[in-house]
């Protein structure tokens, strides 16, 4: 049986502040137009199951699975929804398709975050009831708990960090979908506005609406349905104990094992060679900067330095978050990993417009549940079959 | 993109609100923890002697190699600061009045999550030490507030 599977469609529709016209199934609903098209596929005839990946929490309605057929065709059909990241989704997706049970898998994943009118509250929910909830912290002293922990280890400074704010909401200039590009010249960042020192209100993503449909075909359906299918060639993911108290501050171990995993399967054995650009988790900039070293493209002493020289630029040794980023595009919570595998699949085709990168062959991409979670995924997509 | 203008006069939305309730219970490692808190006024963990780790606050499992764990031990009311953040916000989203200081405090292997006080927010470093400051016994109820807070030694 053929082993490979590919991503022969993505559909996205955003990415915005708001979106005061449409409901979250109109979103998906055109997301899913986009992406069946670009896959050439009939969903009620061709695509034999789909996943959606959302949080009850963050949808307004419990039991939300119940919510997800009718907008994607789904209706009737093999269906189920992961309270996972987009990146678990589109694990999942490939998985069942190696399994040889299925040839044609979806994927969605929304962001209706404007909708959401107690976003703090539900991340606090996130927290240890009986450890920490009592204590009645605003939820991102997380965020500054491990960022401050990460600028003593690495001699990284708040500026640093502000550098790659102005790099990603600088590559969203050339993204049109992007909710927050900003020029260089206009991201004189004030550095006296924390929220929790040293994390500054500007280091942090602010959210969007927009919906993701991505699908994927088992290596001989790709070859026959579309002209440039983007092979996944590595998947891992991981989580660290959920405990704040047992966790190791200043490292992101659970991102460095699931990136092990899908390096042994693409048989990368030195990233900085076998990459050509990334799309990682930017929903706090420092997690960026963490992130490159867990994935093995720096360690503490060289972070600083890569960051200041401007490696991480478009036209540096290692293109990151070139689409901008959740800093940039806008955070779309669980579906931010599929916003970079978006990316991902434009630059590896070739499509990507003005901020098309030069001949890429090879990309990672990395997203994490976000704040209090040790919970991440990698996926590895080439546009070389072989 | 929205191609659709909705004079303000038009429903555009519904209001939805959900109430949530809940209980949480303790178990078995955490009764004991905080009785030990409420009523001696003293922080316990549980080693693993396969792993020789101490967790902080104590468990009765190792989520290392999933051994039972039954070596409760006292640790010392002193820690390090491991990380720290300064709250400018309250959960609310307004500004707080003064800033308050958030610490990771190492005990054992692992450690806990409070406030830290009687110190300038400027002068705190990580590896300093401080010391858990516990309400009188007649007010503590046994949760993580009968600590009110981690002061440096
Ligand atoms: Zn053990």
């Amino acid at each position: 049986m053929n082993k490979d599977v590919a991503i022969v469609g993505v559909g996205w529709e955003g990415f915005h502040p708001t979106s005061v016209d449409y409901s979250y199934k109109e979103l998906i609903y055109q997301a899913a137009n986009k992406a069946y098209h670009d896959a050439n596929v009939d969903p009620r005839k061709d695509i034999e199951s789909f996943i959606s990946v959302a949080e009850d929490f963050f949808e307004g309605t419990s039991i939300f699975d119940e919510y997800t057929p009718d907008q994607l065709g789904a209706v009737l059909k093999p269906m189920h929804t992961i309270s996972g990241e987009a990146l678990h989704g589109l694990i999942s997706a490939y998985l069942m398709i190696r399994s040889g049970l299925f040839k044609i898998v979806a994927i969605e994943a929304h962001s209706k975050a404007s909708n959401i009118k107690s976003i703090t509250e539900v991340t606090r929910y996130a927290l240890d009831p009986i450890l920490q909830r009592p204590l009645n912290f605003h939820p991102d002293f997380v965020a500054g708990l491990e960022m401050q922990r990460f600028l003593h280890q690495s001699q990284c400074s708040i500026s640093d960090c502000s550098m790659i704010v102005q790099k990603n909401r600088y590559n969203a200039l050339s993204n049109p979908s992007a909710a927050y590009p900003m020029s260089l010249a206009e991201t004189k960042l004030s550095e006296d506005d924390f929220l929790a020192y040293p994390l500054l209100e500007s280091h942090i993503a602010k959210p969007v609406d927009g919906a993701i449909v991505i699908v994927l075909a088992n290596g001989d359906v790709a070859k026959d349905i579309s002209s440039q299918p983007i092979w996944i060639k590595g998947v891992g993911w991981c989580n660290d104990s959920y405990a704040l108290e047992y966790r190791n501050w200043g490292e992101l171990s659970y991102v460095q094992k699931a990136a092990k995993m899908a390096y042994s399967q693409s048989q990368i054995t030195n990233p900085i060679e076998g990459i050509d650009f990334a799309e990682i988790d930017d929903s706090y900039a420092y997690r960026e900067a963490m992130t490159l070293i867990a994935l093995g493209f720096a360690d503490n002493t060289t972070i600083r330095g890569l960051i200041r020289e401007g490696a991480f630029y478009p036209d540096g040794k290692l293109p990151v978050n070139v689409s901008g980023g959740s800093l940039g595009v806008g955070y779309l919570f669980d579906a931010s990993g599929a916003q970079k595998t978006v990316e991902a699949v434009l630059q590896l085709r070739g499509i990507a417009g003005a901020r098309q990168l030069s001949q890429p062959s090879t990309a990672i991409v990395e997203s994490w549940r976000g704040v209090p979670t040790t919970s991440s995924a990698v996926v590895i997509l080439s546009n070389q079959r072989e | 993109m929205y191609p659709f203008h909705h004079p303000f006069d038009r429903p555009v939305h519904y209001e939805g609100l959900f109430p949530v309730t809940n209980r949480y219970t303790y178990g078995i490692a955490s009764e004991k923890f905080f009785r030990a808190l409420k009523e001696e006024g003293i922080i316990l963990g549980t080693h693993c002697p396969h792993c020789d780790k101490l967790y902080v606050p104590g468990t009765i499992f190792c989520e290392t190699c999933l051994s039972e764990l039954e070596d409760w031990r006292a640790v010392d009311n002193v820690g390090r600061v491991d990380t720290f953040t300064v709250l400018y916000k309250n959960l609310d989203g307004t500004y707080r009045t003064e800033p308050e200081i958030v610490a990771f405090i190492r005990l054992g292997d692992g450690g806990l999550v409070h406030r830290l006080a009687e110190i300038d927010p400027k002068s705190v470093l990580i590896g300093m030490q401080v010391a858990a400051v516990f309400k009188p016994p007649e007010e503590r109820t046994g949760n993580i507030l009968d600590i009110r807070y981690f002061k440096p030694v």
